[in-house]
């Protein structure tokens, strides 16, 4: 225990002197996270009132329908633009990406909407727009040309009959009221939707946590490329006392990360303009998910840090194997989007199951037995990363 | 099973080691014993075995086959490596380092720190941080550091790599001192003019295998396909010399011829030596000239 202690103490200090890697460590995430949280914060909160910006260029000159051109500036998640410019002008302001869409009402438009040959709408979008953007941008003008279409047959068809419609009997905004929608997330307050912040810490924070395995493996390859390491044997230092002379320092560190990070999503994000992260209600759950993904996250490194030859591989297999894992484990792209074939392999990644005990936290306000099977597979693979790490330490002795 | 020579401190019989996925063995049914109290000098070229031996000595590695036993009078030995690279933490003080590996053996450490910091004459760099140490002052803390624990058996694997004059014959006076107070040191180097002065004993391995082991003044004077020097009574004439250039390998022929051609002129035979001349020239006709790296 004794030599443990001092085990534990040598790998602070060194950590405290070894800036270059507190920097990757700490300042790395914190920016990650704030930059994200702030750059994801319009898309997250679509529902709150933020635009996107569009240019409404009206070329008919008949009657077009006022409720047509009501309904196109009242789309919600987009704002019309006043301009003066021709269509041209616009095509190329489009092309450019400012703003992101143009929608030209042609001449004879009105008059064409009850004829048998319609002249449509054109919607022209800029190249790199994302596509749920722009279904989103279609869906909503295809509503508004639904109401003022209908409206109209309708009106045709009290004409035919010879009667007035009843007043007020076609409210279109009556469907809107035919519709609740309500997000299950709890923390929050009932109604409201998770905010960039909450949906994107749990990622973040658990990819930055996995790079943990970069200055561990380093310090570790240059402890055997120095003769330390054979050192320390030579002075009866068994294999799990020096595993766990570095398991708890590290252990710790990432735990250190994690409050920091957690910090940073209350205290930082919202003094640049951005959402509070709240916390969830259950601190035992919290500090579980964070202690096993810790364990996992270092137990991880430990066995890339006995496979890799050289400080350079070290660096780069855990750089690349991490982006991997974040890929594959829903960090980077929601697991729901994938194709099936590579959501039922994300099932064995780790950060997968870290990040769907991060997000039971975060966003169900799960408590210890809702983040149980997920923190019982993470203790798993650290401790079968622990497992292997000492049989091929082992193997490396000349013990078959 | 052959026995343990009265006042062995390591004996090793029939040792054999293979590296997992090496298709050659790294040392192949080797047997050694080495005296307590002595100094005893591992040469071998890169590759030879060396470091793997003293791995297996210090129970780094496990042997294939074969028994090791380090032991003085039945009571194990207190044994301690001091490797080839400088094994301490670039980013920790001299004083740090040794607290460091001080704690990690248990050692009750204001004291025996202290004593090491004298032999290696650290004192003025207790808190200099280990890479600013010049590279003679960290071969000083690498032993420092294996003398921590007061070994009876000090294993040096290269310990004056790469270092200047100075700092070599400070450390190779600290070794004899260190030896001179009983601990054994087994010496392993590439240096032949250090081992030649340090070592009593000396073991010349090659693929594996003890190639010469013995007492070192044996080995030099033994009678295995040694050198013939020969000393003239005055310098021979360029004729002579020129004559006698051709005559690098002495087989019996040109033996012969080389009588011949002394008979021949005023200049005499004064002295005849027969043996290795040092301890480089054995090295080089048992291990040979080939490249090994």
């Amino acid at each position: 225990m004794r030599a443990s202690l001092h085990l534990i103490k040598k790998e602070i200090l060194l950590l405290m002197r070894d800036w270059h890697a507190l920097v990757l460590l700490f300042v790395m995430p914190a920016a990650f996270i704030l930059i994200m949280s702030l750059a994801l914060q319009n898309r997250f909160s679509a529902q709150s009132g933020v635009h996107i910006g569009y240019y409404l260029l009206n070329r008919d000159t008949g009657a077009v329908d006022v409720a047509l051109l009501k309904g196109l500036r009242a789309m919600h998640g987009f704002r019309a633009l006043p301009t003066t410019a021709s269509q041209r002008e616009l095509e190329a302001q489009v092309r450019g990406g400012k703003p992101r869409f143009v929608l030209i009402v042609p001449p004879g438009f009105g008059e064409s909407l009850a004829s048998d040959t319609p002249v449509p709408l054109r919607i022209m979008a800029t190249p790199d727009v994302f596509p749920a953007v722009y279904r989103l941008f279609q869906s909503s003008v295809r509503e508004v040309l639904a109401k003022v279409y209908l409206k109209q047959a309708l009106n045709a068809l009290a004409r035919q009959s010879k009667g007035e419609l009843p007043s007020g009997s076609i409210d279109m905004d009556r469907v809107n009221k035919l519709l609740v929608s309500q997000s299950l997330y709890s923390p929050g307050g009932k109604g409201r939707f998770p905010s960039s912040v909450q949906q994107n810490v749990p990622a973040w924070l658990l990819f930055a946590m996995f790079f943990i395995a970069i200055p561990l493996s380093t310090t570790w390859v240059r402890e055997r490329e120095q003769g330390t390491y054979m050192r320390l044997r030579s002075m009866g230092l068994g294999m799990p006392t020096l595993l766990f002379g570095k398991l708890v320092p590290y252990i710790g560190l990432n735990l250190l990360q994690v409050i920091s990070m957690l910090l940073i999503g209350v205290f930082v994000v919202p003094w640049f303009g951005g959402n509070t992260l709240t916390l969830g209600h259950s601190w035992p759950a919290l500090i579980l998910m964070a202690a096993v993904a810790s364990f996992a996250a270092v137990a991880y490194a430990l066995l890339v840090a006995n496979l890799v030859t050289t400080s350079e591989q070290a660096t780069i297999f855990t750089g690349v194997a991490n982006l991997l894992m974040a890929a594959l484990g829903g960090i980077m792209v929601p697991r729901f989007v994938m194709p099936q074939t590579l959501q039922a392999v994300s099932h064995y990644s780790p950060m997968a199951w870290g990040l769907d005990g991060f997000l039971d936290v975060f966003l169900r306000d799960g408590g210890v037995s809702m983040v149980a099977g997920s923190a019982l597979k993470l203790f798993a693979f650290g401790g079968a990363c622990l497992v292997m790490t000492g049989l091929y330490m082992g193997w490396r002795r000349g013990k078959h | 099973m052959r026995g343990k020579a009265l006042g062995a401190v390591i004996h090793v019989e029939r040792l054999s080691f293979r590296y997992p996925g090496s298709t050659c063995d790294a040392l192949r049914e080797l047997s050694l014993d080495i005296e307590k109290g002595s100094l005893f000098g591992l040469l071998g070229p890169n590759g030879s075995g060396k470091t793997t031996l003293i791995s297996l000595l210090m129970g780094l590695l496990t042997p294939g086959s074969g028994c090791i036993d380090i032991a003085q009078e039945g009571v194990s030995t207190r044994a301690a490596l001091v490797p080839q690279d400088n094994a301490f933490y670039d980013c920790l003080s001299v004083l740090e380092n040794l607290h460091f590996f001080a704690g990690v053996q248990g050692i009750r450490q204001s004291e025996r720190i202290a004593a090491v910091i004298d032999t290696a004459d650290l004192g003025a760099f207790r808190h200099t941080r280990a890479q600013r140490l010049s590279g003679g002052l960290k071969r000083r803390l690498n032993l420092a550091i294996g003398l921590l624990g007061e070994p009876h058996l000090l294993f040096l694997d290269e310990p004056t790599v790469g270092i200047d004059p100075q700092s070599r014959h400070f450390i190779l006076e600290a070794i004899k001192r260190i030896n001179a107070a009983g601990t054994t040191v087994v010496y392993s180097s590439h240096y032949m003019e250090e081992v030649q002065a340090l070592c009593d004993e000396v073991g010349i391995l090659d693929r594996g295998r003890f190639l010469a082991r013995g007492n070192l003044h044996t080995l030099l004077g033994g009678d295995r396909g040694g050198q013939l020097s020969m000393g003239l009574d005055r310098a021979p004439d360029p004729a002579l010399r020129e004559a006698l250039s051709h005559l690098a390998q002495c087989s019996d022929k040109q033996l012969k011829q080389l009588f011949a051609l002394l008979s021949g002129t005023d200049v005499s035979v004064d002295r005849v030596r027969y043996g290795h001349a040092d301890l480089e020239a054995l090295f080089m006709h048992l291990t040979g000239h080939q490249l090994r790296d």
